[in-house]
């Protein structure tokens, strides 16, 4: 996920990786460095997003040293835009591209498996963003500030791992602004807490609820 | 033979063949593949890797002490699990090519270097080459530890296990790991992950192979732990000689017979 | 069905003391047919390497030929005999070659390589479909009648045997494992490699 707000733009993303039901890394970061001061949140085959992810990052090396100025952030998100479309029979990433430049400020790019190229105010993609689509039409709010933005992803997040089985593990964000960028991590244990649901029914009024019988198992 | 020269790479002049022959509903047969537990762990100041010595046809037991810990550069090693061929020449493959950025730079190679290489050539065969791999080793910026699945992604984690047996060792690894383990506590761990897939995992099994790397030092440790040995037999078999009838038999002698023709007295020549 | 079945046969490889023996079949069937009763798998290197090679049919004559012209080869470019750790690490790149369209043939080395002191050393090796080698020290089987050659080898085979034991063993190893397999046996060969003589000899067993 990622969002925009007056001075910069904040990047999150869950940390699982799962080869079938296995989850192969639980600590994964899956917010990766393309220059400075743009980052990509990477979403579907593992392979593909890296492979792709180190050739955008390979581009942008080059850029910088031919034309002396960081990357505008369109720029980043253009030859992702480019390796995803001409590449899609064989390719499945989901990418979100987001930084600061000097040119447009903060800016947020979805790139969805077809190979698209949307600016949004804020993205979200992966396995988890269906769950959340509509806790972030009803949250998000144009012109925030820093620390809102950041607790607003959070809780997003936080929803979306609570709900979908293929995203959990911790909360990794990156607050990206011209100054610089700051890292952010939130432990499995230390999650927002939203309803955590309860009994269907209620116990008859004023009848204690019975122990349940334990019979010791038998031990040859 | 067509022509004497042959191009560098893969051959795939009888695909055409084989797959017509697949069309007619003969399977392609299994290629040894190492249902293995290989692991690595991070300790203070180094790597240890583990690997079991088990290699599969199906259901056979091909190989009962196979080497999976393969050698990339002096201090970077790497273990191999999936199908054993693809393993084996992508590490030699890579290990020839880290040898000659070696050369070329005038430096060590690093360990990321190595992971990139094999990563990028994991990930232009889109999976066909099915090698999963643990790579360890130590360079200029510390030691690493990384995971290449076949597909071509990596993983970068402080302990790491892959191959089918790869689940009973992170139980081990996820209920005994601490940070800034001795390198006695860490060889100890990655034996005990070995073992927990040697006997849990019926793809992986025999002795246990570990290599523990350090800036200064790289120890291979061929079968520390062999805690599958068969009994020696009490009695033989022996078959006595002559049991079995033959009809024919041919006698290639190897020995190059010479015989020396001294002519004359032999004192002919004056040598002194 | 697979493809490495449809032609049949079994080689084994053991190694004894200061010799190594290599043994096979003779059948070459289509299917359940018996076509020949004398068709050749095993096929000398040099002096001191013999190959088997099991599996389908065509491909064992053109890897023959492959190799001989490598080995060749080699021979010229060296101008020497060519070792047999060396020989298996040609084949075995041979193979993986035509790693994404293989020879369906599993090879089997048998050899004594020189040591430095002027000696011999047995060795033996064998490799999957796509040359992953496997370097053993007691034993290597292929073919179709391979499992049983595992279950028996592993029950027969002893170390330390002299020539004339390890023709027993190899032999009967060979002989009761392809009596239960229905597409390798009529007739089987043994070849004995010692440091001065290969022994060469055709057995007398079933022909069904």
């Amino acid at each position: 996920m990622a969002v925009q707000f007056t001075d910069g733009v904040v990047v999150g993303a869950d940390s699982r990786t799962t080869m079938g039901s296995y989850i192969a890394n639980r600590v994964t970061d899956k917010l990766t460095h393309v220059h400075d001061r743009v980052y990509c949140c990477r979403s579907g085959s593992a392979a593909d997003t890296q492979a792709v992810a180190d050739i955008v990052h390979q581009h942008l090396q080059l850029y910088s040293q031919v034309s002396g100025a960081p990357p505008p952030v369109h720029t980043a998100a253009s030859i992702f835009q480019k390796l995803c479309y001409e590449n899609k029979d064989a390719l499945s990433a989901g990418i979100i591209v987001a930084g600061w430049d000097k040119e447009v400020g903060p800016s947020v790019y979805n790139i969805p498996l077809g190979g698209g190229l949307f600016r949004q105010p804020w993205a979200i993609g992966g396995s988890g963003s269906t769950y959340v689509y509509g806790y972030c039409d009803a949250t998000y709010k144009e012109g925030c500030g820093r620390d809102e933005t950041v607790n607003f992803v959070k809780n997003t997040l936080a929803l979306a791992m609570s709900r979908d089985g293929s995203s959990g593990g911790v909360i990794r964000m990156c607050v990206i602004t011209e100054e610089g960028v700051e890292r952010l991590f939130v432990p499995g244990n230390e999650l927002p807490q939203f309803w955590q649901g309860s009994e269907v029914l209620p116990n008859p009024k004023g009848k204690a609820v019975p122990e349940p019988q334990v019979v010791p198992m038998v031990v040859e | 033979m067509a022509s004497v020269f042959s191009p560098p790479g893969f051959d795939f002049s009888n695909q055409l063949r084989n797959n017509f022959m697949a069309q007619k509903g003969l399977p392609l047969p299994k290629a040894t593949s190492t249902g293995t537990t290989i692991v690595g762990c991070l300790f203070d100041g180094g790597i240890v890797l583990g690997a079991d010595t088990r290699a599969t046809e199906g259901p056979i037991v091909a190989d009962k002490n196979c080497e999976k810990i393969h050698y990339i550069t002096e201090s970077i090693r790497c273990c191999g699990a999936g199908t054993a061929a693809d393993t084996e020449f992508t590490t030699a493959l890579i290990s020839s090519n880290m040898e000659l950025h070696g050369l070329t730079t005038g430096r060590k190679p690093r360990v990321v270097t190595a992971m990139t290489m094999l990563k990028q050539m994991l990930f232009r065969y889109q999976g066909q080459v099915g090698a999963a791999l643990v790579l360890g080793g130590v360079d200029s910026t510390g030691p690493h530890l990384f995971t290449i699945a076949p597909h071509g992604s990596t993983d970068k984690l402080p302990y790491v296990t892959m191959g089918s047996g790869s689940l009973a060792a992170m139980a081990v690894f996820e209920s005994g790991w601490k940070a800034n383990m001795s390198r006695e506590a860490a060889l100890q761990l990655v034996k005990d992950a070995i073992a927990a897939g040697i006997f849990n995992d019926l793809g992986s099994g025999s002795n246990i192979d570990a290599c523990i790397i350090t800036a200064s030092h790289t120890e291979m440790l061929r079968n520390v732990e062999m805690p599958n040995q068969r009994v020696e037999k009490e009695r033989q078999y022996g078959f006595r000689r002559g049991t079995t009838a033959w009809k024919t038999e041919n006698v290639r002698s190897l020995i190059v017979n010479e015989e020396i023709t001294l002519l004359g007295g032999g004192d002919e020549m004056d040598t002194t | 069905m697979s493809i490495m079945d449809q032609n049949g046969g079994s080689v084994i490889a053991m190694v004894g003391k200061d010799c190594v023996a290599i043994a096979s079949d003779l059948r070459l069937g289509n299917q359940a047919l018996g076509v020949s009763s004398n068709f050749q798998k095993i096929f000398p290197v040099t002096d001191r390497i013999y190959l088997g090679l099991p599996g389908l049919a065509t491909d064992v004559t053109t890897l023959k030929e492959r190799f001989r012209f490598r080995v060749n080869m080699y021979t010229i470019k060296e101008e020497r005999e060519i070792e047999p750790e060396t020989f298996a690490h040609l084949v075995s790149s041979t193979l993986y070659e035509h790693r994404f369209g293989p020879y369906f043939c599993e090879p089997v080395m048998a050899g004594l390589s020189k040591t430095p002191s002027g000696g011999y050393k047995p060795f033996i090796a064998a490799t999957d479909l796509i040359g992953c080698l496997n370097f053993a020290k007691d034993f290597v089987v292929a073919g179709t009648a391979s499992e049983k050659l595992f279950g028996v080898a592993e029950g027969l085979w002893e170390p330390d045997l002299e020539p004339e034991d390890l023709f027993e063993t190899i032999s009967q190893t060979l002989m009761n494992a392809v009596d239960r397999d229905a597409y390798s046996g009529w007739g089987c060969v043994v070849h004995v490699l010692t440091k001065d003589k290969v022994i060469t000899r055709t057995l007398k067993g079933r022909m069904d």
